[in-house]
């Protein structure tokens, strides 16, 4: 019964995974950049919420809309400034660019906040619904449930709008694209803060059970990485597979190992994966 | 035949410095740390610049040197010379495990792989503390002046010994550029599949290079905990103050080149003491994000370093035996 439990525990969190990490996806498969900074966006994101916990007495659910608006804005303005400037440098400049990007956030955060854990407080943040001999802890159903949504939004959007089919033509030939009349360096900027801003509403909403710190992006960058190279880099379906693959094997070790040994087991799949199979586990052509 | 002169330059003004600095002031710890860090950016080079692999997960190899040489240097009383090779040893034994599977790996890929496996010696190190003292960290123990034990009164040998191992990283770094290694690795970065094809060992040469710049980085690894005299796993298997730093330190200067990293470091090793010496009084942050920005400019506005700063004509002209 504990494994039911630990794979159900495991989806669950699985699921918030899947959309922090479809913004990392999605600005790789449009731009071909990796972005390092991108659990940067993931904090900011849960400051946003924190705040407006503390001073707007909002849910952090509620607040994650606005946490997905100040990633997003902040998104705009670092792709038109910084990264777009170097979308056709070698893999070196963009990987350093990012890397100061993640620098940067991750200080100014440290400045302006301090360096203190911080953590909401909700009325169901304790409870937890009885499903036969199984718990569904209320949280991690709820940030679920948001994700869910947030996922299927997205979906919809890339699919049947007007925006989607655009980005993805600017994906698949940038060139072409711009032939047919789409603006690519606005597809770009559109991409990069839709990326950041999933990423942050995601923070928003696994704030009621986590807390939050300026270097708390640490923690989940590597886990990012892990859940987009398992489902495939640039491919979303796969964000999706590798978000839950990667949050079951996260609850799944901690029934055979110390819990400070969860995230070695995650890094060494993810070795693993880039090792044996980079194009990822599904093999997702993009 | 410029770069070489201002090489030379900067190497006789970085002996002579100590003649003129306070030998237990701060300033000659600083010259120290710019010459060591400049000896791992030439280390990095070796795999970043010429084999074009960008690792950002060389704080392994560092941390296995340090860990390793103080380790016996506590438990056995063996001198840190002697840890000093096998901290190399270790380092490269880390380097051929993580090579082999990464190595095929291009571009992105090979940089996330390398960053978790220095991620993974980290939490390693945090979790194992039966051996390495866990997150409290390790200190290297107090001994009388004895330049056997690396051991010394003042500042001055560990700036010299610095430099000699700067000038050894260098000197491995141009017989590989110059050797036959260095024209397989050039032939990789151009094209891998034509490399093969032409007779090239590709695996092979890769993985040479990835094993000779991890065993330097564990023989710095010493060298600098012999200095710092204190470290924990955060530090000494850091994402951001090793493998970003070293890293850092090639690119700034220019990858690939032998003047980039001693230019990287004598730029980025003051500026980091100065910002925080100037700005952590302030606010917490404060100089890390100067160091960001300095980051950012330098790649938007010499995205092929600051060594070209001193080439007259054209960036692209690089003098080749």
């Amino acid at each position: 019964m504990a494994y039911l439990q630990a794979l159900l525990d495991g989806l669950l969190i699985g699921g918030v995974y899947a959309v922090i990490s479809i913004g990392l996806t999605l600005v790789y498969g449009v731009m071909g950049i990796v972005n390092f900074a991108q659990a940067e966006f993931l904090m900011i994101g849960m400051f946003v919420a924190w705040f407006a916990w503390a001073y707007l007495g909002l849910d952090p659910v509620v607040a994650a809309p606005l946490s997905f608006a100040a990633a997003f804005a902040i998104g705009w303005v670092v792709q038109g400034q910084l990264i777009g400037r170097v979308l056709k440098a070698p893999a070196v400049a963009q990987i350093f660019l990012t890397v100061g990007v993640l620098i940067l956030i991750e200080n100014s955060a440290l400045m302006l906040f301090g360096s203190q854990f911080r953590s909401v407080t909700t009325p169901y943040q304790t409870m937890s619904l009885q499903l036969g001999p199984l718990f569904v802890s209320v949280p991690y159903l709820i940030a679920f449930v948001m994700s869910v949504l947030c996922g299927a939004v997205l979906w919809w959007f890339m699919g049947f709008s007007w925006f989607g089919r655009a980005m993805r033509a600017t994906a698949q030939n940038p060139t072409a694209a711009q032939l047919m009349g789409i603006d690519t360096a606005f597809m770009y900027k559109m991409a990069f803060a839709l990326g950041v801003g999933l990423t942050a509403f995601g923070g928003a909403v696994i704030l009621p059970y986590t807390t939050v710190f300026p270097t708390v992006g640490g923690q989940f960058v590597v886990l990012m990485f892990t859940v987009v190279v398992l489902g495939g880099l640039g491919s979303v379906a796969g964000a999706v597979i590798g978000g839950l693959t990667v949050g079951v094997v996260q609850s799944m070790s901690t029934l055979f190992f110390p819990i400070q040994l969860q995230n070695l087991v995650l890094f060494v799949v993810f070795i693993l994966v880039l090792a044996f199979r980079p194009q990822g586990l599904i093999g997702a052509a993009r | 035949m410029r770069r070489w002169i201002i090489f030379g330059l900067l190497i006789a003004v970085a002996a002579a410095l100590p003649l003129f600095l306070d030998a237990r002031g701060y300033w000659i710890r600083v010259l120290t740390l710019t010459l060591l860090f400049a000896a791992m950016g030439q280390a990095w080079n070796i795999v970043g610049g010429l084999a074009n692999q960008i690792s950002l997960g060389h704080a392994a190899f560092f941390g296995i040197g340090a860990y390793t040489s103080t380790l016996l240097l506590i438990n056995f009383g063996l001198s840190p010379w002697i840890g000093l090779f096998a901290g190399a040893a270790l380092a490269s034994v880390a380097a051929l495990v993580i090579a082999l599977p990464t190595m095929r790996l291009q571009g992105h890929y090979f940089t996330l792989a390398t960053l978790a496996f220095g991620e993974v010696m980290r939490v390693i190190a945090n979790v194992w503390s039966s051996l390495t003292g866990g997150p409290v960290g390790i200190s290297v123990p107090f001994m009388a002046p004895d330049p056997l034990m690396y051991s010394f009164r003042t500042t001055v040998p560990h700036a010299y010994i610095a430099l000699l191992a700067l000038l050894l990283v260098t000197a491995v770094f141009v017989w590989i550029d110059r050797g036959a290694m260095g024209y397989r690795l050039r032939a990789i970065k151009g094209n891998e599949a034509a490399a093969e094809v032409i007779g090239v060992n590709t695996m092979r040469v890769k993985l040479s290079a990835a094993v000779i710049s991890g065993a330097l980085m564990g023989a710095l690894g010493t060298l600098y905990v012999q200095l710092a005299l204190f470290f924990d796993p955060d530090t000494a298997f850091g994402l951001v103050p090793i493998s970003v730093r070293v890293a850092l330190i090639a690119i700034i200067g220019g990858v690939g080149t032998a003047l980039g990293p001693l230019i990287g470091a004598a730029f980025i090793i003051p500026l980091e003491e100065f910002a925080n010496d100037l700005l952590s009084s302030g606010a917490a942050g404060l100089s890390q994000i100067a160091y960001a920005l300095v980051l950012i400019a330098v790649i938007l506005w010499r995205p092929r370093g600051l060594v070209t700063l001193f080439d007259a004509v054209s960036s692209k002209v690089r003098k080749k035996p």
